[in-house]
């Protein structure tokens, strides 16, 4: 199950202004972004309990909304999704699935942190360039590019 | 080429070319004599080695674990003199802390950090240590930087028997953000590596609850392909928990994280170049909440005596840790009893996995139940690994599979050592007598939007410097709390407990890498000597300054590079006799080089950071830089000289000086020891060191913190003879200060002064413009708002 998480629009200016500007920094004009943090929660649980961890656990009510499958309303983005390879510690990760345990008193088989960035910009293939150059570093990420749905 | 297992079975009559291939098959960046004298110690007791023994040797005798090259012999030649060192560390940094004998020293030089006396009723030390992470920083900025902090942490707990961290501290060298450069593949981009050690740095101090509070950036090219990252952690101690003994039968506990595959071969990592080959597997990532538990567990157990002995496991893992903790009485190490992240670990990476997080104690067997108590109550993970012994042997076994069987006195002692040759060509100083026409308040503007001199608050802010609840003195002063602080005073009442005590202390740093391009030994002097005034500009007794050392340079293979050291190695040890400023602690980080886009060796420069701490009698009388009243009259200590080398004005403007005005210490120490005794006495009501940018840096700086402007005299300054008015106002001759004085204590003020370089350049005011003239020139004057604009722009 991916859990999505995203500032709710009236606060999230600041961070939509950053990462344009670091785009830009690697030669990416952009008019606009959304950013998400990603949760991939493996476990047999049933679809309420997912509900219950996005809702109680991930999501700030007050900024924040979620969904349990790709945000909504976005599909002339461009959709990057980074994570940190397997083979790598997540630490956040770890620290959700402890939680998650806390919260429902069972813990899921794994969990991995990751985050999601739509770009409104015409080049695929510059696109992929700024972002190996300002939000990856591919000795312990990697990432998808895609567009109108998510990856995987 | 035969692979490395069917080498390994021949070790002993491996010729020397199959053994570099070996060391290089498996990563232990040792060197040929090296491996002759691993080899030669296997021929003497007859048999082969096993994996786990040379991968011991190779992490105990790493230039991470060892410092092989500052504490090794060097033959150094300049201007036709020879000069010889059987050991550089010891004859230069150690000779001058063993010559000033401070009995407010209560250990240096043998542990994991420096421990200072602290506070009025001697009941606690206070431990300092700053250590670089750069090799994993320029391959993983964010992972790199976490665990730099980490290890650095953890040394403060694993110093004694454990202090509790009460500060840390940053300084960082990156490429600037909008070089040019074509980088070579798989190098980061300075943004990236920028952000990623910013953020790094931020989430496991905001996440162990250590205010991250003191330190700097310093962006120039030479660090685009090695960026440098120094961090740095204080804590207290109590001083009855100073000493430590490892005790025959004490069982080896570790603590902490569990073992896993990641970070192995970071300490023979630092004993090489960076390059494309560079293994990810040197990545290292951090756990901070796991370290916190770890932390708490100890001062829980420290306080209740349930163990003999500490110490972190850092690079070279459980390898490093035990043999250290073990070294006079020996170990014997049962690695199935260690606990894992990954069961596939082989034996070998189990014993020298750099998995971050973990303590190793030696606990007496009869108080390991009251301290499995608190562990468990922690949540804290833990595992017997063994026990120490009393034969002098290092035996490491996995289930029956021997891993290593080594004398402890070769493992130490064994590793060999060759002469390094050093060699120092010193170039021409030039002052160009041509006058230059640049207007003045065009290259004050330029100056306050270097990026050398800008604001920092978009990274500092992301730091939570108030945590604890003891930052008296923050990076960030003045009226809107934006200003540019010259140290943080730090008042540790969360760990003495102590309300009514007003004792704290001050840290600081000085670092000037151009200076050491034109003039190494005056380069050590320069930043011994920003340290000191920056412990002086928030009232600190500098008399009582601890300095530490960290160096950073390029391959120690290169004589030039050597030159350097030696020659800075020398400016430490005359700066620390002539300011009294014992060195208590330090390291050192070599083979910052790695191979640019064209396939050439791009070196850093040599690096040199002087961390600085001072006592504060009484953190209420401790002063900021700000302006604060309107009318006081402002002053300026110490005398301008000629030559603007290594300037950031030089930078901006190239006109190809490359003077610099030695550092005249013992006018410093008198002159700083009067400033002091005014701060003392409350005649001084602002203080700010003149450093980078110059004299109208410091004026504009003190005036937009203040939000007060000033009127001013520059002719009133104590300046050399024929000085220039760039020099004036831009020149960074060294041992300077400007002080706002309190008008109704001026006269005072100058009778205390009376004799020194100090001088009256006129006063603060209302209106807000900073105005100054020479003679009846205006040589500037701008609104301070306008100033700070330029100023406080975003680096992140």
């Amino acid at each position: 199950m991916l859990i999505e998480v995203w500032t709710k629009e009236k606060h999230s200016a600041g961070e939509e202004a950053g990462l344009i500007s670091r785009l830009a920094h690697a030669g990416l004009p952009v008019k606009a972004v959304r950013l998400s943090r990603l949760y991939k929660i493996e476990a047999p649980f049933p679809k309420n309990d997912f509900a219950r961890i996005a809702a109680e656990l991930l999501t700030d009510k007050i900024t924040e909304r979620y969904s349990l499958s790709v945000r909504p309303g976005l599909k002339k983005l461009y959709r990057v999704e980074v994570w940190l390879k397997n083979s790598v510690t997540d630490v956040v990760g770890e620290s959700v699935k402890e939680a998650i345990h806390d919260v429902l008193g069972k813990a899921p088989d794994n969990t991995r942190f990751g985050r999601g960035y739509y770009v409104a910009c015409g080049c695929e293939s510059r696109l992929k360039r700024a972002v190996s150059t300002v939000l990856v570093n591919e000795i312990v990420n990697v990432y998808g590019v895609t567009r109108g749905k998510a990856k995987g | 080429m035969a692979n490395f297992e069917t080498l390994l079975k021949k070790f002993t009559k491996l010729s020397p070319k199959e053994l570099v291939q070996l060391d290089k098959a498996c990563g232990w960046s040792l060197n040929a004599a090296e491996l002759t004298a691993a080899q030669a110690c296997f021929r003497r007791i007859r048999r082969e080695p096993v994996r786990g023994e040379l991968e011991t040797i190779a992490q105990t005798w790493s230039e991470h674990c060892k410092h092989k090259t500052f504490s090794g012999p060097v033959r150094f030649r300049s201007k036709g003199k020879t000069k010889r060192y059987k050991n550089l560390f010891k004859e230069t940094i150690v000779k001058a802390t063993k010559a000033l004998n401070k009995p407010w020293c209560l250990s240096v030089f043998k542990d994991n950090a420096g421990i200072v006396e602290f506070g009025k009723n001697k009941k606690w030390g206070l431990a300092f240590k700053v250590e670089t992470h750069n090799h994993p920083c320029a391959v993983e900025p964010y992972g790199g930087a976490e665990t730099g902090v980490g290890g650095v942490i953890r040394d403060i707990l694993g110093v004694g028997l454990g202090a509790k961290p009460v500060l840390n501290t940053d300084n960082f060298c990156f490429g600037r953000l909008a070089s040019k450069m074509k980088l070579p593949p798989r190098a980061l981009p300075p943004e990236r590596v920028f952000r990623g050690v910013v953020e790094g740095v931020r989430d496991y101090g905001n996440r162990m609850g250590i205010p991250t509070a003191s330190g700097g950036i310093y962006f120039d090219d030479g660090y685009l392909l090695n960026p440098l990252v120094y961090v740095g952690c204080a804590g207290l101690i109590p001083v009855n928990k100073i000493d430590k003994k490892v005790r025959p039968g004490d069982l080896i506990v570790s603590i902490g994280g569990r073992t896993g595959r990641d970070g192995i071969h970071g300490a023979t990592f630092s004993s090489a170049n960076i390059n494309s080959e560079t293994s990810p597997g040197a990545v290292q990532i951090g756990h901070a909440i796991n370290e916190k538990k770890t932390l708490d567990v100890l001062m829980k157990a420290r306080d209740l005596n349930l163990y003999d002995a500490v110490t972190d496991c850092g690079a070279g893992g459980f390898s490093s840790a035990v043999g250290e903790l073990g070294a006079e009485t020996g170990a014997r190490v049962r690695l199935e009893n260690a606990r894992l992240k990954d069961s596939a670990l082989e034996p070998w990476e189990i014993w020298v996995s750099e998995s971050q997080e973990r303590m190793i104690l030696a606990v007496p067997p009869g108080r390991l139940p009251a301290l499995e108590d608190i562990l468990n109550a922690e949540n804290c993970e833990y595992c017997v690994l063994g026990e120490f012994t009393c034969d002098a042997r290092l035996l490491v076994t996995f289930n029956n599979e021997t891993v290593a069987d080594l004398g402890m006195a070769f493992l130490h002692e064994g590793a060999p050592n060759h002469e390094k040759e050093a060699v120092f060509t010193p170039s021409a100083a030039r002052r160009p007598a041509k006058k230059n026409n640049r207007p003045h308040l065009r290259t004050l503007k330029e100056l306050l939007a270097h990026p050398n001199i800008c604001s920092r608050h978009s990274v500092i802010t992301q730091y939570d410097y108030e945590v604890q609840g003891g930052t008296v003195i923050k990076p960030l002063q003045g009226r809107s709390g934006d200003g540019p602080g010259d140290a943080v005073v730090i008042w540790p009442h969360s760990v003495t407990g102590d309300l009514n005590d007003f004792a704290g202390f001050a840290a600081a740093h000085g670092f000037n890498p151009p200076v050491g391009r034109i003039d190494p030994y005056q380069m050590a002097l320069y930043s011994v000597d920003e340290a000191v005034r920056n412990l002086l500009c928030v009232g600190a007794e500098v008399s009582k300054a601890a300095i530490l050392d960290n160096f950073c340079a390029a391959s120690p293979k290169n004589p030039e590079v050597m030159g350097g050291l030696a020659l800075a190695a020398e400016g430490c040890h005359d700066a620390a006799m002539a300011y009294g400023a014992p060195f208590i602690s330090g390291k050192d980080s070599f083979y910052n080089q790695s191979k640019d886009a064209a396939g050439r060796q791009y070196p850093i420069p040599l690096s040199l950071l002087i961390s600085a701490l001072a006592p504060v009698e009484d953190i209420r009388k401790a002063v900021t830089i700000n302006f604060k009243e309107a009318g006081n009259p402002v002053y300026l200590a110490g005398i301008s000289r000629k030559g603007l080398g290594g300037s950031v004005y030089e930078e901006i403007a190239g006109t190809g000086d490359n003077l610099i005005s030695a550092v005249l210490m013992k006018e410093a120490v008198r002159l700083y020891a009067a400033v002091l005794k005014a701060m003392k006495r409350g005649f001084v009501a602002a203080a700010h060191d003149v450093s980078q940018g110059g004299l109208a840096v410091t004026l504009s700086e003190m005036a937009f913190s203040g939000e007060l402007g000033a009127k001013l005299y520059a002719g009133g300054a104590a300046a050399e003879k024929e000085l220039s008015e760039t020099e004036l106002l831009f020149g960074e001759s060294p041992s300077r200060l400007v002080m706002e004085v309190v008008k109704e204590k001026e006269q005072e003020f100058l009778k205390l002064v009376k004799g020194l370089p100090i001088r009256k350049l006129g006063f603060v005011r209302l209106e807000p413009v900073l105005d100054i003239q020479l003679g009846d020139k205006r040589l500037l004057r701008e609104d301070i708002n306008i100033l700070k604009g330029l100023w406080k722009r975003e680096l992140l």
